[in-house]
């Protein structure tokens, strides 16, 4: 049965859109079918991570949302991009960049029925294994939605105190609409901590499984924003440390 | 509201949005929206300027969470389904027994504007056909045409949590062609059944059908009588409780116009049917539906409204009379348990 994955942070900056792209291919890599919806209207990045340029999207999922086409035609088939082999496929559905589009959505708003039925849609027709939901950071209702729908919820958060603060309330927000799991990841970890202990006092504090601790690295800042650093480095700790969370979705 | 309060209803409305249940509404509405049986009414030139493609589902819970798909804001007149709450609105007035002494509570199995009293006690059959529903209407406590109408208006303000206008070219247009309904007013003042202010009465008859309402006014309606008259959002009570039964059970036996008995056989959910298009159903309890859809039958009721009462009332064994294991457990669609797939 398809499970729907949301990534979701509370604040901007904690890596969500590289950690679904990254998270998303790892799933794809093992053989399976896989959908990337950017849902993130007021500012959409992920496609840069999938090699696809804004003029080779014709259809976006502001046109889906604006009822001009159906959610299939705004999905773009990025496997090759990325250099997916034969076993797995990854599709992306990406907002658009056009200024002109986002001051639209944003002005004129949309109706998030038409988003649930999108991402069913989506999953039925192209007969997806998996669907990850790529966020706006902070709670809106885009955010409401995809934690409601999700099978697994990953809530990323940097140690600091702004991101331990606002993902309490995310967590809040998601027992409130009884979401089925909750996974944490902590990324951008500095070398001076212990991700051991990290990985137990945020357990503690949230009291949910904390599925990977991410390093801040030099080698993913390097790789920037083209292309899916999982497939580049298939053997770097960090790599590992996806195909570990991988697992855990898969398994849940 | 408190900050918690909002949470709580932005909460309600996504998971509403996420439901299983609105899935199946919306699966229900795909399978149906392409059935072109059936005619928009025309016996008055002002009903036939709907557009039959309308299709609106709406179904509200007893304790308010609401359903929707399709056209449930767009408004169409209430016609004959006004008749049911009317006449829950004369009882309030005037208590069962008076109301009684002058509608009877008898289905008919005769068409809705057939001109036939009682013969031994000259009452009009019941209070969902014209005569009956006259008869009611004429029961409306008011010192006047005005305040009479203001008082049926707060009535569905009540019950549906927001205010109603009169479409009046409908309302003029019934007036000035209802010549049946008013031989029937005339027939039942030769036999002293209503009283002489037989202008007035019509006026206010003819109006309370011409009201303004959506698929989702008329799921609200049924809510509030699931509910046991409470209006479930706004908690204002519409209705007496104890006349919910009376009004409840007369929908069940006479709401369908002639019909009522096959539809209380097969669906078995109480509901009134209207030539608007739409159709008001309740689930005593559990919840109520407001279909809208101006394509008719014969008998005058939505040919779409009929199929999607049938379809909910079997996959959720919602029939009044129903024992069996339901294939499909209403709370658990509506809750989406967190075991629940159905992706």
């Amino acid at each position: 049965m398809p499970k729907v994955v949301s990534i979701h942070s509370y604040r901007g900056g904690t890596g969500k859109s590289n950690f679904t792209a990254n998270l998303a291919t790892t799933v794809a890599t093992l053989g399976n079918r896989v959908g990337v919806v950017d849902t993130d209207v007021p500012s959409p990045g992920i496609h840069n991570l999938f090699c696809l340029a804004p003029e080779q999207m014709d259809k976006t999922l502001n046109n889906y949302l604006w009822g001009d086409s159906p959610i299939e035609a705004a999905a773009y088939d990025v496997s090759a991009n990325i250099g997916l082999g034969e076993e797995g496929h990854l599709f992306l559905v990406p907002s658009s960049v056009k200024a002109d589009d986002i001051a639209r959505i944003l002005k004129d708003g949309y109706d998030v029925k038409l988003m649930n039925d999108g991402f069913r849609t989506l999953v039925k027709s192209l007969q997806l294994d998996y669907l990850f939901i790529d966020t706006h950071p902070g709670l809106s209702k885009e955010t409401f939605l995809s934690i409601a729908i999700s099978h697994v919820l990953v809530l990323i958060l940097r140690p600091d105190k702004q991101d331990y603060q606002g993902t309490a309330v995310t967590v809040d927000v998601a027992r409130q609409l009884k979401v089925r799991k909750m996974l944490l990841a902590i990324n951008k970890v500095h070398s001076k901590l212990n991700p051991e202990a990290l990985k137990q006092k945020v357990e503690s504090t949230y009291q949910e499984t904390v599925a990977g601790v991410f390093p801040l690295s030099e080698d993913v800042v390097q790789l920037a924003s083209e292309g899916v650093f999982c497939v580049t480095y298939p053997e770097h700790p960090v790599s590992q440390e996806f195909r570990r969370v991988a697992q855990k979705i898969i398994e849940e | 509201m408190s900050g918690l309060g909002d949470l709580q209803s932005l909460t309600s409305s996504i998971t509403a949005v996420t439901s299983p249940f609105r899935t199946y509404l919306n699966d229900l509405y795909d399978k149906y929206r392409s059935l072109n049986d059936g005619a928009v009414a025309d016996y008055i030139p002002e009903l036939t300027l709907v557009k039959p493609e309308w299709f609106g589902i709406c179904v509200i819970t007893a304790d308010g969470q609401t359903f929707e798909v399709g056209e449930c804001d767009q408004l169409f007149t209430i016609q004959s389904i006004s008749k049911a709450f009317v006449f829950g609105l004369a009882l309030e007035d005037h208590g069962r027994e008076y109301v009684h002494s002058k509608v009877n509570v008898e289905p008919t199995g005769e068409a809705f504007n057939s001109i036939v009293l009682d013969e031994a006690t000259n009452r009009p059959y019941n209070p969902m056909v014209n005569a009956g529903a006259i008869a009611t209407a004429d029961l409306i406590r008011g010192a006047n045409a005005t305040e009479r109408l203001k008082r049926v208006l707060a009535m569905f303000k009540r019950y549906t949590g927001r205010d109603h206008d009169i479409n009046v070219p409908v309302f003029l247009s019934e007036k000035a062609t209802g010549f049946r309904n008013r031989a029937m007013a005339y027939l039942m003042l030769n036999f002293g059944m209503v009283s002489d202010k037989i202008d007035e009465t019509l006026d206010l008859y003819f109006q309370q059908c011409s009201i303004l309402v959506t698929a989702r006014d008329l799921a609200m309606l049924a809510a509030t009588l699931a509910n046991g008259g409470v209006n479930p959002v706004t908690q204002e009570r519409a209705l007496d409780e104890h006349y919910v039964q009376d009004v409840i059970s007369v929908m069940l036996t006479c709401g369908m116009y002639d019909a009522s008995g096959e539809w209380c056989y097969r669906v078995g959910i109480p509901a009134k049917s209207g030539v608007g298009g739409g159709i008001t159903a309740v689930v005593p309890g559990k919840l109520g539906i407001g279909t809208f859809s101006p394509l008719l039958d014969a008998k005058g009721n939505s040919v779409r409204g009929i199929k999607v009462c049938q379809d909910l009332s079997q996959d959720f064994g919602l029939h009044l009379f129903n024992a069996a294991e339901p294939e499909r457990k209403l709370e658990e669609w509506i809750a989406g348990v967190s075991d629940f797939n159905d992706w």
